[in-house]
This record gives structure tokens, C-alpha cells and sequence, in this order.
């Protein structure tokens, strides 16, 4: 039996899939947006990093499901918590780790950890979607931006306006009436980044501030956020390109533990 | 003497125009779009023509609303909560608790006999709880607003929404549309999430009767039938109950100049 484990964490937005071979090397990942059939995406986010991998389904010894659409992974054999998943995942990126930051699609958590990459605390916000990735999605398109321009954008700003609405529906009309009072594209941008800096911070004092603070989720890929948290912290925060899939090879370490026999 | 009252909110502004502070002379209003003092004005307008009043016949104006310090003409101005109150006791002499579902924000208030507001809670920081909500449904569910009502009528099993988010509830409502739940029942689900967020709010002060409902949700049959389920007792509901704040800002207006015409010459200010 070889040593390829898989995690498949499937989010709100997207499903991400990583292959993880012995030992710390990542052999394949996948990427792709979840529509209506979570059992087929998450299929195919496993087909995807397979591919990438160039493996078959049958070289991986043991897959595991994580994220929001964790029940549907019907191939795997293990379901773990994206808490737990993206913990891990952190850990292992980033061996000093105290506290994960998980800004997603539809929710962000909170969640401090030990040195040995177990969960201690968390917070959590999946009840609205202020402070997420959607908040971001609807300003974007309100300003006529796909969510991929903005943080560039928000970056460029001189004077980043004050925006007070929490609900993402207020602060959609906040948005256009800043926009028809002649307020500079990129300082709105500036100022929405801000304010979800400032939701996540309160976030994070919840579960308690403590160094390293490694950021995780789809919007960690965004780089005016990276800049607006750092910037409200007064601290570095760790990203890596690989932030996005830090659920999915979570649950691919969780399947290595489980394959080795017993926790770590 | 015949005063105005003017309620500038987030979705439109109403205005009433009383004599004596006890006859309602005339109402409109005019959807809150551009510039508040001009809408305002419009509306002032449609009030003199309806009450066949010149404006300079208004003796005195009171505004109310989350706009009412932007009109200048304005002799002054109320909380919206002391106006409502004032207005719903005015329809409803017996009302102890005041319902009001508006655009931007929702409020429920406990008044005394006299109108007085005892104790008062307001959802204004979240757009679940809020017409706004509605006015987004409408848009993506293609149904004219003023036709929702109405067609939420004929649901049989109302379509519950579990997310308490108005933006993640649009996409449990459009995942709804694609398995094929019938519009009324996604409609009526749409209100009664709506009405169970104002039970909240209701309970949080003390629900005792009578019950009055006033400002935008009034004119919403959907709403109305919603909150009357949900709470399950019965609601005052008038047409006027949509001008409530207007017509109690009127009312307060009438009782300040009463006040000041009673006071000594050169006493006040």
C-alpha cells in the first residue's frame, strides 16, 4: 500500500483537492468552482488532482472529506471538520502557528492552535455574510469590478473612505452612494477592505491575538486584504500561495494520521 | 390651526397635513429618491392641492424620520419612534405596542395611553429584517413589489428560510426556484422570515394588545397576513397606519404651537 493520502475539502464557492505523497511534498492539486451537484464536483475535484498528480485513483491509499459539502464525499473513508482540516494544514505550512484566520466564500472562523497543530479555540461567523468573501463579491460588482481586481485596486488609494454598514446589503447602497458623491473607485476599496480587517480582528479576539497569525481561505489570495489585516494588527501575517487549499491538505494529513495508525 | 407633519425615510416620504391636531386633511407621499428637500417639497405640494391649501396656510411643520433634519423649513423635528407612537394612538386610541417594518430598518415600541413610548427595540444594522430584503426578492424573483403581497396569498405551504442573512438567503431562495417550490410559497416564506424577525423585536419589548401596525409593511397584504400568523393575535391594520409617523408628527406639532401661543408674549423663544 503506498503512502498517497488525498483530501477533498469542498467550500461554499469552490472544491479544492490535494494529493499528498510521503513525507512533506504535495504531488497534485485542483481548483474548481461547486454548482448544484456537490457529489459530481467533489468527484471531480479528486479527478482533477489526480491528474495533476499523474496518479490513478487507485495509487492513493486513503481520502479524506472536509469543508461545508464534507458529506458528500462519498469515495473517502474519513470526514474531518474544516476547523481541525485548516489547523492542520496550517501547521504544516507554517510550524509556528498560533492562531488561523479563515476568511471563506460564505463564512470566517477563528481558530487558535498548539504547537502541535490541535485545535484550543475557535469563533466563528457563518450566520451572515458580512466579513466574507460574498461581502466582497457583491461591493465588487457593485463598483462594476470582478472580485479578482480589487484588492490590486484597493491598494493604489489615497484616502480610504469610512464604511460603517456591517450588512453587506447596506454596505452595497453605502457603496453607490459613495460612487455618486464622485468618491475614488479604489478609496471605496480601500475602505471596504478596512472594514472586514476590523470585523476579523474582533474575530480574532474572541479566540485571543497571538503570534504566528497565518491567513487561510479564498480571500487570503487577495493581496489589499493581506495589506488591510496586517495594517489593522500592526502585525506580519503569514500567506502562502497555497493558503487557499490549507482545508484540503488538512484532511489529507488527518488521512495520513488515521493511515498510520491512531492520532499524531 | 393646521399643521404638517413630514416623515422622511429610507424607502419614501409621507406627509399629512392636520387641522387642529385631530381632522387628517390630506396625505401623500412620494418614493426617497434624489434630493431629499425636493421630494419633500413635492410632496408638500401634493398635500396643499389635495387639502386645497396654499403652503403658506401650514402653520407649522414638524419633520420625523431618519431626513428630518434636512428640510429647513422645518419648525421641528421628532424622533420617528415618538412619532410613530403618537400617530398609531392617534388611529388606535387602545394601541399599547407599535409594529413598524420599514425600508431600512425595523422597530417595535410599548407606548402608554397617552402615546408616550415606555420601551423600544430597533433592528437598523442588518438588512434581514428589513423591507430592503423584500425589495431585493422582488428583483430577483422578477416580481413587481407591489404585486408580492398578493401572490404570497396563494401559498399552501410557505417555503421556510433558514439563513438569517438577507444575502445568503438569496441564495437558498434561488436554490429553491431551481428545485420548483411555487413563487407564493417562496413569497410567503420571504415575509414570514421578515415577520419572525419583527416577533423577535415584539417580544423583546412585551407584546400586549392592541396591536398596530404602521409605516411601509402596512400596504403589503403578504406582511400583514405573515406577522398576524407568526404573532398570532389580532393586528390593528388602517390605511392611514402607512402616514402614522407623519400624522403624529403633525399632532406633536400641533401641541408645541398650542404651547407656544399659550405662553407669554416675548417669554419663549
Amino acid at each position: 500500500m503506498s503512502g498517497v493520502v488525498a483530501g477533498v475539502d469542498i467550500g461554499s464557492t469552490t472544491a479544492k483537492c490535494v494529493v499528498l505523497g510521503e513525507g512533506p511534498r504535495i504531488l497534485g492539486k485542483s481548483l474548481s468552482v461547486v454548482g448544484v451537484d456537490i457529489v459530481k464536483d467533489a468527484e471531480r475535484a479528486l479527478e482533477a488532482a489526480l491528474a495533476d498528480s499523474h496518479l490513478s485513483r487507485s495509487d492513493v491509499s486513503f481520502i479524506t472529506g472536509t469543508g461545508y459539502g464534507r458529506y458528500k464525499v462519498y469515495f473517502g473513508q474519513l470526514v474531518v471538520t474544516e476547523i481541525s482540516c485548516h489547523a492542520r494544514g496550517a501547521h504544516f505550512l507554517f510550524p509556528g502557528t498560533r492562531l488561523v484566520v479563515d476568511i471563506g466564500g460564505q463564512d470566517t472562523k477563528a481558530i487558535r492552535i498548539d504547537e502541535k497543530g490541535e485545535v484550543v479555540d475557535f469563533a466563528m461567523n457563518d450566520k451572515c455574510a458580512a466579513g466574507t468573501g460574498r461581502f466582497l463579491d457583491v461591493c465588487a460588482n457593485a463598483l462594476g469590478y470582478d472580485v479578482g481586481e480589487i484588492g490590486p485596486l484597493s491598494l493604489q488609494a489615497r484616502r480610504a473612505v469610512k464604511v460603517t454598514s456591517t450588512c453587506t446589503v447596506f454596505a452595497e447602497s453605502e457603496v453607490t452612494s459613495y460612487v455618486s458623491r464622485g468618491k475614488d473607485p479604489k478609496d471605496i476599496l480601500a475602505g471596504l477592505h478596512a472594514s472586514i480587517a476590523n470585523r476579523t480582528l474582533s474575530l480574532m479576539q474572541r479566540v485571543g491575538v497571538e503570534p504566528e497569525i497565518t491567513f487561510t481561505g479564498g480571500v487570503s489570495q487577495n493581496e489589499g486584504m493581506v495589506h488591510a489585516l496586517r495594517r489593522r494588527l500592526g502585525a506580519p501575517v503569514n500567506v502562502s500561495p497555497l493558503s487557499q487549499y490549507l482545508g484540503a491538505l488538512g484532511a489529507a494529513l488527518h488521512g495520513r494520521e488515521r493511515l498510520s495508525g491512531g492520532a499524531a | 390651526m393646521i399643521t404638517g407633519g413630514l416623515d422622511l425615510g429610507a424607502g419614501a416620504i409621507k406627509g399629512a397635513l392636520l387641522e387642529d391636531g385631530q381632522r387628517i386633511l390630506a396625505t401623500a407621499s412620494a418614493p426617497s429618491r434624489g434630493i431629499p428637500v425636493q421630494v419633500a417639497r413635492q410632496v408638500l405640494d401634493a398635500l396643499g392641492e389635495a387639502a386645497n391649501i396654499a403652503p403658506d396656510d401650514i402653520d407649522y411643520l414638524c419633520t420625523t424620520g431618519f431626513g428630518r433634519y434636512t428640510i429647513p423649513e422645518r419648525n421641528l423635528q421628532v424622533s420617528d419612534f415618538t412619532s410613530s407612537a403618537r400617530g398609531a394612538i392617534f388611529l388606535f386610541p387602545k394601541t399599547r405596542l407599535v409594529v413598524d417594518v420599514g425600508t431600512q430598518a425595523s422597530r417595535t415600541m410599548s407606548v402608554s395611553d397617552t402615546g408616550k413610548v415606555l420601551k423600544f427595540k430597533m433592528n437598523e444594522k442588518c438588512a434581514a429584517g428589513a423591507g430592503r430584503f423584500v425589495e431585493r426578492c422582488s428583483k430577483y424573483l422578477q416580481v413587481p413589489l407591489e404585486e408580492m403581497g398578493p401572490k404570497a396569498l396563494a401559498s399552501e405551504r410557505p417555503k421556510l428560510i433558514s439563513s438569517v442573512c438577507a444575502v445568503l438567503a438569496e441564495t437558498e431562495i434561488i436554490n429553491n426556484v431551481a428545485e420548483g417550490v411555487p413563487l407564493p410559497d417562496i413569497l410567503m416564506g420571504v415575509f414570514l422570515s421578515l415577520a419572525q424577525r419583527a416577533h423577535s423585536l415584539m417580544r423583546y419589548v412585551g407584546i400586549q394588545p392592541e396591536v398596530t401596525l404602521v409605516g411601509g409593511l402596512v400596504r403589503n397584504v403578504g406582511m400583514v397576513k405573515a406577522l398576524h400568523d407568526t404573532v398570532g393575535m389580532d393586528l390593528n391594520v388602517a390605511p392611514e397606519a402607512y402616514y402614522a409617523a407623519a400624522i403624529g408628527s403633525a399632532i406633536l406639532g400641533h401641541s408645541r404651537l398650542r404651547k407656544l401661543a399659550a405662553a407669554p408674549q416675548g417669554a419663549g423663544g
